[in-house]
């Protein structure tokens, strides 16, 4: 019997296995996700990503409640939203999700050199930007799609939901598709700005500036001008619900409902393309510093 | 062995500015200073062997690929510790150290553990789930030493690894960058414009300037090409210094300039012959020293 101990192993080489380009980007999700959520972080890091995924499911929370009081009356079960309404309840939490925890994603990076370390690990701009894409929409898809979707599941239970399993996978891929085109926009527009600018206060004034700028340029434009409806496209505030609108097969009251469904998509698609070419230009040109 | 890299003919310009033009040199394992002043081109160096961007023309060989074309299999074996001491001031150091193993394709727990180790072997154990903005500039320069070894790289790239040290902290700072090499095995290359604390632990050279290598080599070779010489300052006046030089039978003549005796060579016999000589003449001898051509003199004469 002795008091002998492994003071230290010294230095061990590693033979094993390497995940190569899919791990790299797999860690950077992982790791960005905790950064935008605050996980291992002090408490204030938490307080945006906690308020706005919690006000998301917050409608979703109250009108499951009611359904659950009323589904016995069927003529109050009219008062509940449909699922393209939901989003109107929740373009706050959808905003402030683009607006303040995507900039974290990408303005960080730069900002600490950070962006330096990853680029000399496997990963290349490309692999870094799909990674921190891949990011953002995970995030944004935690207020566009988990509320529809824990609405439909409660709805479901209670059988207030869609009927039969047609018409359940129907709405289930209408959520889906839904989710994406609400949350997409905004993530490639919040992308862009945050691929120009290092400082995330500017990113996030830049993010809801655009937003409600094109409002209120559009606003300006068709009602006070009278030019052309098509101007109401420039809107990325109404696009994306009127296009919601559009897939649910509901009329809106959204201004942009005298354009056409197809118009709707080239500007979206239009909005989402500049948007990520301005992200990559921005990168491709970046000289990385030391 | 063959060189770890190796460059021929190598441009790069940015827009009309023209960094490098046609640079040559090998690199071979141990420890090398890439040494130049700011704005020679060393950034641009290192990001060409890192793959960030690909050489207007010429060669650029790392481990035996080209790093543009194969960027992800090559620094999957490099490790990069950049200049800067901005990092995430919120992280932990081992959780930084762990997410950059992870980067280079270590499996989480491997890299969990491999993050700790790396970090007590830098001498943070007890640091180590401190947030790196709470650390000194001794400390973060020790993580980010720590990241750049905790994959297990066949070669490390220091980016001004002391800078912001103090006296103290700079030589626990190269002492331990001499272990990663001798202790480890792993490959170091340091850019630095610390011509004292290149020579001090570094195997081998390559001194950029003007966008062309001005030499490179290992220190040996490069010390080599003058020649060295014993310089004694003895306690005599000038009719014992003039006995004394007339006795001594060194293979080039010496010199006296005061007392100052300046004999070219550095063989032992030599030395021994000279102190013979002191001994017969009874002159007394206050100081002898070997003077080497420092790598400052390399440089120097490099750059003139």
């Amino acid at each position: 019997m002795t008091d002998a101990q492994i003071y230290s192993q010294g230095y061990r080489r590693y033979e094993g296995p390497r995940t190569g380009v899919t791990g790299a980007i797999r860690s950077l999700v992982k790791h960005s996700m905790r950064k935008s959520l605050g996980l291992g972080r002090s408490a204030r890091h938490k307080i945006v990503p906690v308020f706005v995924i919690l006000i998301a499911y917050v409608p979703a929370i109250a009108f499951i409640g009611v359904a659950a009081l009323t589904k016995e009356l069927n003529d109050f079960l009219d008062i509940l939203p449909s699922y393209a309404d939901y989003y109107g309840y929740i373009t706050t939490s959808i905003l402030f999700m683009a607006a303040f925890v995507t900039p974290e994603i990408l303005c960080t990076d730069r900002r600490t050199g950070f962006l330096g370390v990853y680029l000399a690990s496997p990963l290349n701009r490309i692999s870094y930007l799909f990674g921190k894409g891949i990011t953002a929409l995970v995030m944004i898809f935690t207020v566009t799609l988990g509320p529809p979707l824990f609405l439909l599941i409660a709805f479901s239970l209670q059988n207030v939901g869609p009927d039969g399993f047609a018409g359940w996978i129907e709405i289930f891929i209408k959520i889906l598709i839904s989710a994406a085109v609400i949350g997409i926009p905004y993530v490639a527009v919040s992308l862009a700005v945050s691929a120009v600018t290092d400082r995330k206060n500017f990113a996030t004034a830049a993010f809801l500036a655009i937003v409600f700028g094109s409002s209120i340029l559009e606003s300006l434009l068709t009602t006070e001008a009278d030019l052309s409806k098509t101007l109401r496209l420039l809107n990325i505030l109404a696009l994306p619900v009127q296009l919601v609108y559009r897939i649910y097969d509901e009329s809106a009251a959204w201004r942009v409902a005298a354009n056409s469904t197809s118009s709707l998509w080239v500007a979206w698609f239009g909005w989402v393309l500049v948007s990520l070419a301005i992200v990559w230009v921005s990168y491709r040109r970046m000289l990385v510093r030391r | 062995m063959g060189p770890l890299i190796s460059a021929q003919n190598v441009v790069k310009s940015y827009g009309k500015h023209a960094v490098l033009q046609g640079i040559n040199f090998e690199i071979q394992p141990g420890v090398t200073g890439l040494l130049g002043s700011n704005g020679a081109g060393k950034t641009t160096i290192l990001g060409l062997i890192l793959g960030l961007h690909p050489a207007d023309s010429g060669t650029l060989s790392v481990m035996g690929s080209d790093p543009w074309k194969a960027g992800a299999d090559v620094r999957t074996h490099l490790g990069y510790a950049p200049e800067h001491h901005t990092l995430p001031p919120d992280l932990k150091a081992s959780e930084f150290v762990e997410h950059v193993a992870e980067l280079h394709g270590l499996p989480t727990a491997e890299a969990r553990t491999r993050a700790s180790d790396a970090l007590w072997l830098v001498g943070l154990g007890e640091e180590r789930f401190r947030p790196l903005g709470t650390m000194s500039t001794g400390q973060r320069q020790r993580v980010k030493l720590a990241q750049a070894i905790a994959h297990d790289p066949k070669l490390i790239m220091l980016d001004e690894p002391t800078d912001g040290l103090d006296p103290a902290q700079r030589d626990n700072m190269l002492d331990v960058i001499k272990n990663v090499s001798t202790e480890f095995g792993i490959n170091v290359l340091i850019s630095s414009h610390l011509i004292d604390e290149v020579e001090r632990i570094c195997d081998g050279v390559v001194i950029i300037g003007d966008g062309v290598t001005k030499a490179s080599g290992s220190l040996d070779e490069l010390r080599g090409t003058a020649e060295s010489f014993f310089r004694a300052e003895v306690d005599a006046d000038a009719a014992h210094v003039a006995k004394l030089l007339a006795t001594l039978e060194t293979t080039t003549p010496a010199t006296a300039d005061g007392r100052i005796i300046t004999m070219q060579g550095e063989s032992d016999e030599m030395l021994t012959q000279f102190r013979d000589a002191c001994v017969q003449h009874d002159v007394g001898i206050v100081r002898l020293e070997k003077n080497r051509v420092s790598l400052e003199d390399v440089f120097i004469e490099s750059m003139s």
